[in-house]
């Protein structure tokens, strides 16, 4: 799976740490999700599409092999 | 409708068991008691005297110290971190399993090398795998914390 959480994140000019305060997670975990070694929970997931105002499938895409 | 209530709690229970963390400042005082009870053990080596029932008390208390550390939350407990904590667990266990079956029988090849007069089959002890398994636990914890920073 990969993800444009990184282009997101530069559109609405948010750091990996305001991302992460605005879900409740830690700085650590944004950097994770982004650099596609953790693959984030629905609730997050959704967490996410609250704050960029975007349905999850924009920034979350399946590779050909998922 | 009483049968559902009455497993509704008992599933309730069973989370907060499994869920179950300290407090993030526990973390301090579960190192604070591990090397207390380290410095005491290496204390009692260097002194005369029988400090067997002392010796035992130290390795439950090191036990201790290392379960606080390992159940304590970090400064920020996400899912991430929860997931860090599950590939760490299977991995400890993993390992544990594997050395309980095999340090015994390095045992016995090195005694075979160095002592072969004097060979000792012997199992590990309870402080010993409680103890590899903590240590392992948190080494991979951390590794992969540190590796995903």
């Amino acid at each position: 799976m990969k993800n444009t959480l990184k282009v997101e994140r530069a559109i609405l000019n948010l750091t990996q740490e305001d991302l992460a305060q605005n879900i409740g997670v830690s700085r650590q975990t944004i950097n994770s999700i982004e650099t596609n070694r953790y693959v984030p929970s629905t609730l997050l997931a959704l967490k996410l599409s609250k704050v960029f105002n975007k349905p999850v499938n924009d920034f979350f895409k399946l590779e050909e092999n998922d | 409708m009483n049968k559902q209530k009455r497993c509704e709690g008992e599933e309730r229970r069973l989370n907060w068991l499994i869920n179950f963390k300290l407090p993030n400042y526990c973390k301090k005082i579960g190192w604070g008691i591990l090397l207390v009870s380290l410095l005491l053990i290496l204390v009692t080596k260097l002194l005369d005297g029988n400090f067997d029932l002392l010796k035992n008390i130290l390795k439950k208390a090191m036990l201790l110290g290392l379960l606080i550390v390992t159940i304590s939350r970090e400064k920020i407990e996400d899912e991430f971190i929860e997931n860090l904590r599950g590939k760490s667990f299977s991995f400890a266990f993993i390992v544990g399993v594997v050395f309980v079956l095999v340090q015994p029988v390095i045992n016995y090849i090195v005694f075979l090398f160095f002592k072969p007069e004097k060979i000792i089959f012997k199992d590990l002890g309870d402080f010993q795998v409680l103890w590899f398994l903590l240590v392992v636990y948190l080494t991979a914890f951390w590794s992969l914390k540190r590796r995903n920073a």
